[in-house]
């Protein structure tokens, strides 16, 4: 059997068009976990809701709260997926870029090796002005991304909210108390969860090309 | 950079070969381009890859005009035939690319649209290079299952794509074959894999046998001249193709 050379390692493609792809992959890859974890909040929701329903009246507010994180997760599921629509936007947008750098490279190359032949020039600068155009769409779907994520973190810190707000309900549980207290803290875990991985999204270099341009 | 030698003229009709690029990367094939040209305008034929375009380009341009071009013949699909297809394209996007109608859908992957092409039908067509007449003849399954030969009757010069290639040591420099015997065994393998059909070979024999050739230029190697060109025939008539251990 034949062992591919470098197979487990990042691929480094060292233009940055080819930087920004593989950032992009990388944050796609984000924002699936992400996906997965609001998906994993809709099931834990509704069983706190149910456990809440058993819990009776101690555990009103707690079957509220339950409701409405669910309803959360249905809606950070949406939001991932705008997020997910900008990003294939970026994906286009960037191999775009990639040929035009490799077309700009061959004909600049042939322009020099020709001796500065017209028409070749004129193709250089037609390509020219494509790449610049594609570049200003691709910082158009930066902000674009980043005004998303900006939307997706204020909807996080509300799961936040609902998730410290259930722990607080918990309390008020009696006998239930101590398991609406370990639902509650999941919640607050997995919300964290989804800050970390925004986090790391908003550090993405992707995003850091976008501010020095 | 590649050279650009003239080995056909007569007057204004001309056939120049685009050769030998000592710079290009070692993971390239060496590939040869060919020119014909007639009263100024001028048909490329199979212009290579888009990795060697500039070399391609600037070895062309320092004895014709590019943008005297008013096409390009593929014979086949292959990316070391016209990979570069984008490239010409942005230098003249009217430029039309002669290729077997079978490719006509897929080499639009390199560049292009439906407009960019001219379809050849299996039977071969006359290409009418501003007066002179050139015959696409068909080569098919050799290698590729459409694929086309170019033919100048008045040359007496036959582009033969794959066949007749051969796949030289890298500081080969002559443009003809010297010793058919020493250059033929850097051929045959490369005929044996990639020549599939032993039956397309033999009707490809006849056809070619009937036609007056002076010289056969393959897209890899050297080209075969006078004797050369009937015994490269009579060699290949010989041979058993489409040979793979697997």
């Amino acid at each position: 059997m034949t062992q591919i050379p470098g197979t487990g390692n990042r691929v480094l493609i060292p233009c940055s068009a080819g930087q920004d792809l593989v950032r992009i992959v990388q944050i796609n890859e984000e924002i699936k976990s992400i996906v997965a974890v609001a998906f994993k909040i809709n099931i834990m929701a509704l069983n706190a809701i149910f456990l809440a329903k058993r819990a009776g009246t101690t555990a009103l507010g707690f079957g509220v709260l339950s409701n409405e994180l669910r309803v959360f997760s249905q809606d950070l599921k949406t939001a991932m997926g705008g997020l997910g629509g900008a990003i294939h936007k970026a994906v286009t947008e960037v191999s775009v870029l990639l040929q035009d750098q490799r077309v700009l490279r061959l004909l600049q190359e042939a322009e020099r090796l020709s001796g500065g032949n017209a028409r070749v020039r004129e193709a250089v600068l037609a390509r020219q002005e494509k790449l610049e155009s594609h570049k200003a769409n691709l910082a158009q779907q930066r902000r674009q991304l980043k005004l998303v994520l900006g939307n997706v973190a204020q909807l996080v810190e509300l799961g936040g909210v609902l998730a410290k707000s259930a722990k607080i309900e918990a309390a008020y549980g009696q006998a239930f108390s101590f398991a609406l207290s370990q639902v509650s803290g999941e919640f607050d875990g997995v919300v964290e969860e989804i800050r970390l991985s925004l986090s790391h999204l908003n550090k993405s270099g992707f995003f850091a090309r976008g501010r020095s341009q | 950079m590649k050279a650009s030698q003239c080995f056909f003229q007569d007057g204004e009709h001309k056939w120049v070969a685009i050769v030998r690029d000592p710079d290009r990367p070692d993971a390239l094939i060496d590939t040869n381009e060919y020119l014909v040209a007639c009263n100024g305008s001028g048909l490329l034929l199979d212009p290579g890859g888009a990795e060697i375009f500039p070399a391609v380009f600037s070895a062309l341009s320092s004895g014709f005009d590019p943008a005297s071009l008013v096409g390009l013949f593929a014979s086949h699909q292959d990316p070391d035939i016209i990979s570069s297809l984008a490239l010409w394209l942005e230098f003249n996007p009217r430029l039309p690319c002669y290729v077997s109608w079978l490719w006509a859908s897929f080499i639009p992957h390199f560049g292009g649209s439906a407009e960019s092409f001219v379809a050849i039908p299996d039977e071969g067509m006359e290409i009418n290079l501003n007066g002179l007449p050139l015959q696409a003849v068909p080569a098919h399954y050799l290698h590729a299952s459409g694929n086309f030969h170019l033919y100048d009757a008045r040359a007496k010069v036959l582009f033969s794509g794959d066949v007749g290639a051969a796949l030289l040591p890298s500081r080969t420099e002559g443009l003809f074959v010297e010793n058919f015997d020493a250059h033929i065994r850097h051929a045959e393998a490369f005929h044996r894999r990639w020549m599939g059909s032993n039956e397309a070979k033999r009707a490809w024999c006849e056809r070619v046998s009937r036609l007056k050739i002076d010289m056969l230029c393959p897209q890899h190697g050297a080209i075969y001249q006078n004797q050369d060109v009937e015994r490269f025939i009579n060699w290949f008539d010989g041979l058993r193709v489409g040979v793979a251990v697997g």
